[in-house]
């Protein structure tokens, strides 16, 4: 195999986009190539990594999973309330918790999709606001402040992994990573996962091919969910103060993040690892945009913007050349 | 000396209530229907409100319906629009706006009003002001400026770099709060040395203020004080200086609630912040509405009336708003750690 | 032992009888051909022994025991599998991804070596050539076909369907699939063929069944059948297989001129003249850039080189809209993809490329006159539908090609372009098909014919225009055209024999 493959391709070409934007910022603003900023970066990565993760694995399958933002609020909410009633709570029964909160959220969503056969975006636009409604509902207008959270979640943010050159890699963007590592371990290892693509490549085929493909994106919903609860802890920890707007939004970061890092949209394609560069690029940009002083605050979300459309477009127009060297000529 | 008494008495009415207003008291027991319409349902303040206004409504003795009702936060100003326009066809009294949809809702406000269906603004207005009866406003926006000045003053120690750190570029209220400061930061000397460096928005979004509080003491490495006029900025901000560990160094301050405060007031990431009663600003809405939908006041500029235990308000012309009419609340509270913790509770 | 043994199936959907009382036998190593009109019944047949219908009456034996087939996971485990027209694989993935998805005698881990290894074993096996690394998003049709093969080889196919493979193949693609058929054939594996192109099924198949209206006509060896005899079967009676051309028009003045036409990288020097009246087909293999040439004169992907002349006088046409000005009309080779709104009735799919003489008050859309004129069509193409209410999607594929053809019949075209018209069209279609193309001309019309149907080739068109990678390999008078002469300016003198 001397040719390379168009995934391969992409992920080069996000690599070097990645390095460009770093290395363009560290024209620009002082004191920018600092252990801090990569602290920075990564620790604001961690948040949205995990539902990128989730996101990446719908999108493969042909879908898309609205409802996340709510998913991590209400489950950075319920988590937070349980553990000011049960401060002594294993972390790994915490972590075990909150995945399994938003696992359970996204079930729901898999089987309106996966066997109701309702589009996603109609079942997920709907949930995002049904699990923003029973969050605002349960809630009953009290916040959760980190005063009621053991002192362990409240650390978690600042604790160390490990030091690398001088840089320090905390343990929430280690568990991001972790995530973002096993299933993409499993996309290219496990026959199960490798249904993902399939389904998402030619649903029509893959019934063909004996694949049960609404278990597959029953599955694949879940595990959205589940990541989408990670990543509802580690908001938790991070910013302690709940209230019903939290993780609003987020739904169209992972998105922004996903379709960035080369999944396409149309499913049956995509990379963890590009899902991972592409989430570092969007919070890299968005976190040194606002320390760029030539850009005024009001031109930073117009520019990230265009760069997604950029990014896309490059996309599009990429692999439409490649589809033409393939030569699929007709009669 | 009775017959100039006559006469006066004879002026006013003929001239209307400008001359030398009555105090208006409103007659309990009459049937208004009330809708209190927030920005979104959900958090603390509003909620506030509501107890504020069912206290109110309890006073008042009105045998009609009061509703408490919202959209979700994602949801906030299209759920605005169709709600008030919902509350409109049903034919309710007043509907009291805590506006979060721009001059986009004046259309549907106009139309509410023509239907006679009151809109009594609070906490947010209308910014062009179509469409409102009145504005019921927490304080007074100017001497917000100015307490969010004498804060930055003394957190800053008299001199420095100072940023603000606000909720979105398009929230009225906000804007018109960071402008009164800037007004007062120039006229008076005493805040010569005082220097604003930024504004920021974290569209109250808890990781977005994080990170852009975060982006602050990046870009600014001698900056003093982050302040936040947002309940949500400044507890993420709050947050992001202690986990960073820069709380002697970087103070934050703002409006915020004492129990999402209490600890970082406590540990001196946050020594003092400002906040009114939104229990009060609910009950003041409620009996101005009441008072417009029975008749008993006109909304005129000029006229005084009786709320309760709040005692006597007048509707003048909102300085920030020309043409637009408001009642005054205020004043506020600054919360240190001498009062937080018995707020907090 | 038989390995598949259906006896006496019946499958009705609500009032409509699809299968009667159907009973058929596959022995284990033949090639079975299975022939019918659309609408015979072959499709449900198809449905029932990969398990995507149950049968409402009946048995089925696989081996000689009786089984029910609920899903085409139960009809892979036992042993029975199809490929289809089109095929069914994953393009994001490559070939021998593609190959071993389903299966679950791998192991739950992907062990690429060994996957990569048993693929190419796999493609071999079938005679065949295909990279295992590559995509299937690259592959040719012919190319997708065999990963389905193989595919169906790794779970130890023992009947293997084939619903008109090559439908959309080029010759030299039709041979390679047949000899793949044969080594299926050598391994012991039933072949089931289902063609509507008779001139394979001559030269491949072992035995022939016929059906008719869901009913079991008549199974015999193939040196017991005669083309003739088997279209009699098929229908029910016996016709012309090809229109009697009508004798030649005499040739008004050239309508349409082009000179040198070409598309940067696409194709170049098409050079003809097309008078009214006048039949010119376009042959050449799949490949050879016929369709781009229509699209380039329809003004869908225009053309960047040469001139374009109508009535002598040179136009620039870089849109349908232009196309259509100049009365050009394109009845497209993909129904589904540009030709037809499929979930819209027939009267809205036929008015739509001319609904401004439609107008009736205030600009709106005079349904009375719509209903009218597509009932005229109706009845003057023999559509097969109640009425012309129903939904293009519902009808079989020849009754669509007439809906499409009826839309651009209502633009009264002077230039028609005709991509493929009979692809996938049964027997008994094709004839009325052809019929109306020869009627069109003789009315006046000048008619373009793109075709991979040698017979259909030689059957309709005055003159013959053949390309070959993207070039004029040259034009024949049909007076002076055969199949091998139009196969060897096809393919390349060097290449001629293998092909023809």
């Amino acid at each position: 195999m001397t040719r390379l493959h168009p995934q391969t391709l992409r992920i080069i070409a996000l690599f070097v986009a990645l390095l460009a934007t770093v290395l363009f910022f560290s024209t620009q603003i002082d004191n920018y190539l600092s252990p801090r900023m990569f602290t920075r970066i990564t620790t604001s990565a961690a948040v949205i990594l995990p539902i990128a993760v989730g996101q990446a694995i719908v999108v493969m399958t042909r879908n898309i999973d609205l409802s996340i933002g709510s998913t991590v609020g209400v489950v950075a909410y319920l988590t937070g309330e349980f553990l000011g009633g049960h401060p002594d709570l294993h972390p790994l029964a915490v972590a075990l918790l909150a995945m399994g909160i938003g696992g359970l959220m996204g079930a729901i969503n898999g089987v309106l999709v996966a066997w109701g056969r309702v589009p996603s975006i109609i079942v997920t636009l709907g949930t995002l606001a049904l699990y923003r409604s029973f969050l605002v509902q349960y809630s009953d207008a009290k916040t959760i402040t980190t005063a009621s959270l053991p002192q362990w979640l409240v650390d978690l943010p600042q604790a160390n992994a490990f030091s690398l050159f001088g840089l320090d890699v905390r343990v929430t963007v280690v568990l991001a990573l972790l995530s973002a590592l096993a299933m993409g371990l499993a996309l290219t290892r496990l026959r199960a996962a490798r249904r993902i693509y399939a389904v998402g490549s030619n649903p029509d085929a893959a019934v063909m091919a004996g694949i049960n493909a609404g278990m597959v994106v029953f599955v694949a919903f879940v595990l959205s969910g589940a990541f989408a609860g990670l990543s509802g802890l580690i908001f938790l920890a991070k910013f302690g103060n709940i209230t019903v707007v939290a993780g609003m939004g987020f739904e169209l970061k992972s998105v922004a993040a996903v379709v960035v890092g080369g999944v396409s949209i149309l499913g049956g394609s995509g990379s963890m690892i590009g899902v991972v560069i592409g989430c570092v690029l969007v919070d890299t940009i968005d976190n040194s945009l606002t320390r760029w002083e030539l850009v005024s605050e009001f031109w930073r979300d117009a520019l990230l913007g265009m760069l997604i459309m950029a990014a896309v477009t490059v996309d599009t127009v990429m692999s439409r050349s490649l589809g033409r060297l393939g030569g699929k000529g007709g009669a | 000396m009775k017959t100039f008494g006559l006469a006066l008495t004879m002026a006013a009415s003929l001239m209307g209530t400008t001359l030398m207003a009555d105090v208006v008291t409103a007659t309990p027991g009459q049937a208004v229907n009330i809708v209190l319409l927030p920005k979104f349902l959900g958090i603390l303040p509003f909620d506030q409100a509501d107890r504020g206004a069912q206290e109110a409504a309890k006073e008042l003795g009105n045998t009609g319906t009061y509703q408490y009702i919202g959209p979700t936060p994602e949801n906030s100003a299209a759920g605005q629009i169709e709600m008030l326009t919902t509350a409109t066809t049903q034919k309710q009294g007043v509907v009291m706006l805590s506006n979060n949809a721009g001059d986009q809702i004046a259309p549907t406000a106009e139309a509410a009003q023509a239907a006679g269906t009151k809109v009594v603004t609070w906490d947010s207005p209308i910014p062009s002001g179509k469409g409102e009866s009145v504005f019921v406003a927490q304080v007074d926006f100017g001497s917000i400026g100015t307490v969010m000045a004498d804060m930055v003053y003394s957190e800053a120690g008299g001199a420095g770099e100072f940023a603000v750190l606000s909720a979105s570029p398009d929230a009225a209220n906000q804007n018109a709060w960071i402008e009164a400061m800037k007004v007062v930061l120039a006229a008076d000397a005493k805040y010569k040395d005082l220097k604003l460096v930024d504004v920021v928005y974290g569209n109250d979004q808890s990781e977005e203020s994080y990170n852009r509080a975060l982006g602050l003491v990046d870009k600014y490495p001698d900056l003093k004080v982050i302040m936040a006029p947002t309940t949500v900025g400044i507890v993420a901000a709050a947050k992001a200086m202690q986990d960073e560990k820069l709380c002697d160094k970087v103070k934050v301050s703002g409006l915020g609630l004492p129990a999402e405060m209490v600890s970082y007031t406590m540990n001196g990431c946050a020594p003092e912040f400002a906040l009114w009663s939104f229990v009060d600003l609910g009950y003041l809405t409620y009996y101005t509405s009441y008072l417009l939908a029975t008749g008993a006041i006109k909304g005129e500029i000029g006229e005084e009336f009786a709320a309760g235990r709040m005692g006597n308000f007048k509707i003048d012309e909102d300085p920030g708003r020309a043409g637009a009419k408001r009642v005054l609340m205020g004043p506020f509270t600054v919360y240190n750690k001498d009062n937080v913790e018995a707020a907090s509770k | 032992m038989s390995v598949l043994d259906l006896r006496h199936v019946s499958k009705s959907f609500a009032a409509t009888a699809a299968l009667k009382d159907m009973t058929l036998t596959i022995e284990p190593g033949e090639i079975h051909a299975i022939v019918g009109e659309n609408g015979a019944g072959k499709s449900t047949l198809i449905k029932i022994m990969t398990g995507v219908h149950q049968p409402d009456q009946g048995q089925i034996f696989v081996s000689g025991a009786p089984v029910t087939i609920r899903s085409t996971q139960e009809a892979q485990s036992h042993g029975i599998a199809a490929i289809y027209q089109e095929p069914m694989v994953f393009p994001d993935l490559d070939v021998a991804e593609n190959i071993f998805i389903s299966n679950r005698a791998q192991g739950a881990f992907m062990n690429w070596k060994q996957i990569y290894a048993q693929a190419s074993d796999l493609i071999s096996q079938l005679g065949v050539t295909l990279d295992v690394h590559r995509a299937a998003s690259g592959l040719t049709l012919a190319e997708q076909q065999t990963v389905e093969i193989a595919r169906a080889l790794s779970l130890n196919v023992k009947v293997l369907i084939m619903d008109e493979p090559t439908a959309s193949l080029s010759a030299h693609e039709v041979a390679r699939l047949l000899s793949i058929a044969r080594a299926l054939k050598a391994k012991g594996v039933a072949v089931i063929y289902i063609s509507h192109r008779l001139d394979e099924i001559f030269q491949i198949a072992d035995r022939v069944t016929v059906i008719r209206d869901g009913q079991h006509i008549s199974t015999k060896p193939i040196d017991q059948v005669t083309p003739d005899g088997m279209v009699k079967d098929m229908v029910g009676r016996a016709i012309d297989t090809f229109a009697v051309k009508s004798a030649a028009n005499p040739h008004g003045d050239s309508v349409l001129r082009l000179e040198g036409l070409g598309r940067a990288g696409v194709f170049s020097g098409i050079t003809f003249d097309l008078s009214a009246g006048e039949v010119l087909c376009f042959a050449g293999l799949v490949g050879a850039r016929r369709t781009d040439v229509a699209l380039a004169l329809f003004g869908i992907s225009p053309s960047t080189e040469g001139r374009i002349l109508i009535d002598g006088q040179a136009v620039t046409i870089t849109s349908p809209q232009q196309a259509m000005g100049h009365k050009i009309a394109y009845v497209s080779e993909d129904r589904r993809k540009m030709g037809l709104a499929l979930s819209l009735p027939i009267f809205a799919n036929i008015s739509l490329a001319s609904l401004g003489k439609l107008l009736g008050a205030f600009g709106l859309i005079d349904r009375k006159a719509e209903a009218a004129m597509a009932e005229g069509y109706r009845k003057q193409l023999a559509i097969k539908s109640p009425h012309v209410g129903v939904e293009v999607g519902k009808l079989s594929g020849g009754n669509q090609q007439k809906v499409m053809l009826a839309k651009w019949l209502e633009t009264k075209p002077r230039i028609l372009i005709f991509d493929e018209p009979t692809r996938g069209v049964d027997v008994g279609a094709k004839a009325e098909v052809h019929n109306i193309i020869r009627t069109l001309a003789q009315e006046g019309v000048a008619v373009l014919v793109i075709s991979s149907d040698l017979p259909e080739v030689m059957a309709l068109a005055d003159r013959v225009l053949v390309m070959r990678e993207g070039r004029q390999a040259g034009i024949l008078d049909i007076s002076e055209a055969t199949q091998e002469k139009v196969i060897r300016l096809a393919a390349g003198s060097a290449r001629g024999q293998v092909a023809a």
